[in-house]
């Protein structure tokens, strides 16, 4: 990594345009066929790898909109004599609404994740007429530079260059790490402030409009439009295919995956042994996913990584320093006010009205025994859970209603008893990620930079280019805290940082949350282990059955006899 | 009949127990408390073989238990109710039971054993073609014990029956915890809620941070300062 590198946004476009000069060279029409399938696998690949490899929203319905797009063109250069060039941005359109559809009511219903939304988009493929098929050979494709051919191999190069680009600028953007971000773990990545259905949406939309591009491209290509040729399964799998072998992860894992899937079925198959060739692919694929989880670039990236591993690494993102100490908020006002807030699971009344108030600047103990309602009440105040009832203010503004990425930006951040990282962001993405989109929704250099200065204040500086599964528990704890403080927020929650420390893990765990405070952030901690809730809190609230039954100064509290019945029973009392 | 000797246990890095050592003699009801996050769940979890051991022994009867599978404990006379009952909602509440005489000696006896658990919950009888989902939280925790109690154990391991449970439902728990018991079965009972586990254990153990701190007759631990301090940090 010497020479000054080209943005791969221009080596993209250069690419192209040397490309779109191959027919001049009046090659045989073979290998502009065979280029121009090569364009269409790079298309499908890379606009299905937008939401599903992005997000990990594995989509098999990838047919459906392609399909959407065969049937736009088609339909409209036959029956409506539009002209041809005019039926693609309709094909594109009509499957980009026939996505954001059906996605604006999957992405609604909380449950449906992982296998359940690719076997709903497997539902999608059915065959919308059993007719006999569409001729499209009368239609009249505009000449632009030489034979009709010629401009379908132009159009197709178009969209594979364009989807290249749109793949790349998602994956450099503040957009494209929010994805990253749902793909690892969705429930945090709300908390952190990303507008997790929003972005899913948007994806989808503009994966299904590459889609129906290529389709309405494509229809004209094959000139005989077929239902059961369009909406096969099959299309959707062979993308998967090379998306996967090239690298979901890799905004040009799609494309090499495509160029490399269609040379091979084009020198292997044809003739006899067509069947055999189709199963060494198959093979070829196995081998690759096995040794190479990330695909062929992947594979490349870290043999990169490996050769430029000490001197050649590239400079770390100037550090940006903190915002010094927040404001503080009047203390007349509390931060966070809880009335009356009520959350039942199945008749189990896990919170059966809890008020408190949270004073700016403290930190809160909050504790309880067993199924008292502790982690309902952080899950319902960051906005996990909505309530069933009450009234949650923070800073006098009510969030009961709110979804969480809206309370997060509201200025409220939370850690979690076992830590949630996003496992393949590396550890200072973790923190950016949370600093681009809590609080002041920064850029992603910015957000780099600033998650440095968090590191550094939690001492990982050291661990920045780290994944967070080469982290020990401590340092994925101190993670977990340095992303919620990235976002800047007036009040964290942290849900058990002591439980499985040792001791000295404890005693440094404890002197980061006292410096947490020194900064002007207010805490509540729920944590077991009394003597850290004695030592550390400037008052505890103590939970039972989802009641709150006593709160004040810590010594005082773990006196009350109605709290020493709780834990121990009327006998100690 | 079960020895546990220097048990260490950890989830992933994140140790929970910490050298821990206790014994259950055949026909004994013997307790752990402690607080929430001591480890409780944990040491039972790694006996019922759930967890690996990651020092120390667990032996039954003198063999040793560390290399039998988790669905294999159950066939040594060990059985589980674990912590939050873990039904199976979608199924009804005679399949649930079913379930619990899986392995092959106790498929033998399930008409005994299920007409066994029915005189124990007349109320689970009547309820038998209903999905477990839709039961109250005390009768699942009746189906949870009643599905261990199908697999003929010797030992029955019980983690925390009272929790999310109404106090009145508890006592009825606890009432038919004592009961199993009485019939010959020896019971470990992991609880928080001290009062109730100590007024039928024969001898007690309290764990703090994944440590015994203290052991013995319910009635002497539960005058050890040891334990207000596990609790609530101070013994004053």
């Amino acid at each position: 990594m010497s020479a000054p590198r080209l943005p791969p946004a221009l080596g993209v476009v250069a690419a192209g345009l040397a490309l779109a000069l191959v027919p001049a060279l009046k090659l045989p029409a073979f290998y502009e066929t065979f280029l121009y399938l090569v364009f269409f696998w790079v298309s499908l690949a890379t606009s299905w790898n937008i939401l599903s490899g992005y997000a990990g929203y594995f989509s098999f319905g990838h047919a459906a909109f392609f399909g959407a797009g065969v049937y736009t063109t088609a339909t409209l250069a036959t029956a409506l004599d539009v002209p041809f060039l005019w039926t693609l941005p309709a094909a594109g359109l009509v499957a980009a609404l026939l996505g954001s559809g059906i996605a604006a009511v999957v992405f609604r219903v909380h449950g449906v994740r992982g296998e359940l939304f690719g076997l709903l988009t497997l539902a999608l493929n059915t065959k919308i007429d059993g007719g006999p098929g569409v001729f499209l050979a009368a239609v009249p494709i505009p000449t632009l530079f030489g034979a009709p051919a010629t401009t379908l191999y132009h159009l197709s190069l178009a969209v594979a260059v364009l989807s290249a680009v749109a793949a790349l600028a998602i994956y450099r953007s503040r957009w494209g790490m929010g994805l990253f971000a749902i793909r690892d773990d969705e429930d945090v990545a709300e908390v952190l402030g990303v507008p997790t259905y929003r972005y899913k949406l948007v994806a989808f939309g503009l994966s299904c409009f590459i889609a129906g591009l290529i389709g309405g491209i494509h229809a004209m290509f094959v000139t005989y439009v077929t239902v059961a040729e369009t909406f096969s399964v099959g299309l959707a799998v062979d993308a998967i295919m090379m998306a996967a072998l090239g690298g979901t992860r890799f905004w040009y894992g799609p494309a090499l995956g495509a160029v490399i899937v269609t040379s091979l079925t084009q020198s292997l198959t044809g003739g006899e042994s067509a069947i055999l060739n189709r199963a060494l692919i198959g093979a070829i694929l196995i081998v690759v996913i096995v040794f190479l989880p990330d695909g062929v670039a992947g594979g490349l990236r870290r043999r990169r990584r490996r050769a430029a591993v000490s001197p050649g690494r590239a400079a770390p993102a100037a550090r940006v320093e903190m915002p010094r100490e927040p404001a503080r908020p009047q203390p007349a006002a509390p931060v966070l006010a809880c009335t009356d807030v009520k959350k039942a699971f199945r008749g189990l009344q896990a919170l059966a009205g809890v008020t408190l108030e949270v004073r700016a600047g403290e930190i809160l103990g909050l504790i309880g025994p067993n199924g008292s309602g502790k982690s309902t009440l952080i899950n319902v105040v960051s906005g996990y859970y909505r309530s069933d009832g009450g009234r949650i203010a923070l800073e006098g503004r009510d969030i009961a209603r709110l979804r969480a990425h809206r309370i997060a930006g509201l200025g409220l951040a939370r850690t979690y008893q076992i830590p949630r990282s996003f496992r393949r962001l590396s550890v200072v993405d973790n923190v950016a990620l949370a600093a681009m989109f809590g609080g002041r929704g920064l850029g992603r250099e910015t957000g780099r930079g600033l998650a440095r200065s968090w590191l550094a204040f939690t001492g990982l500086e050291a661990k920045a280019d780290a994944l967070p599964d080469e982290l020990n528990l401590l340092e994925r704890k101190f993670l977990d805290l340095a992303r919620a403080l990235a976002s800047e927020p007036r009040l964290v929650l942290l849900d058990e940082v002591l439980s499985g420390l040792t001791l000295t893990q404890m005693t440094d765990a404890l002197a980061l949350v006292r410096k947490i405070r020194d900064r002007g952030t207010t805490v509540i901690f729920v944590e077991h282990i009394m003597r850290a809730v004695l030592d550390l809190a400037d008052r505890v609230v103590v939970l039972s059955y989802g009641q709150v039954i006593a709160e004040g100064l810590p010594r005082h509290v773990m006196r009350d006899p109605g709290v020493v019945r709780a834990y121990l029973g009327k006998a100690y009392a | 009949m079960l020895e546990i000797e220097h048990l260490e246990v950890a989830h992933g890095d994140a140790v929970a127990v910490w050298d821990v050592s206790l014994k259950v003699r055949p026909r004994e009801l013997v307790t752990v408390v402690g607080p929430n996050g001591a480890g409780k769940t944990t040491l039972i979890d790694a006996i019922a073989g759930l967890l690996p051991i990651r020092a120390g022994t667990v032996r039954l009867d003198g063999s040793d238990l560390a290399p039998v599978p988790a669905h294999e404990v159950c066939r040594h006379g060990i059985a589980l109710v674990p912590e939050g009952r873990r039904l199976f909602p979608a199924m009804t509440v005679e399949e649930n039971l079913e379930i619990g005489c899986y392995a092959r000696p106790a498929r033998k006896l399930r008409s005994q054993s299920l007409e066994r658990v029915y005189a124990t919950f007349p109320i689970l009888r009547e309820r038998r073609r209903q999905l477990a989902g839709s039961l109250s939280g005390g009768q699942q925790q009746m189906v949870a014990i009643g599905r261990a109690l199908m697999a003929c154990p010797r030992l029955l391991l019980l983690d925390e029956p009272s929790l999310g449970l109404a106090p009145q439902i508890v006592d009825q728990v606890f009432e038919v915890v004592a009961g199993i018991h009485a019939e010959g079965v020896a019971v470990l009972l992991v609880e928080q809620n001290i009062v109730q586990a100590f007024a039928i254990a024969a001898r007690a153990y309290v764990l703090e941070q994944g440590r015994i701190v203290a052991e013995g007759a319910p009635s002497e631990v539960a005058q050890d300062p040891r334990i207000r301090e596990a609790y609530l940090g101070q013994s004053g």
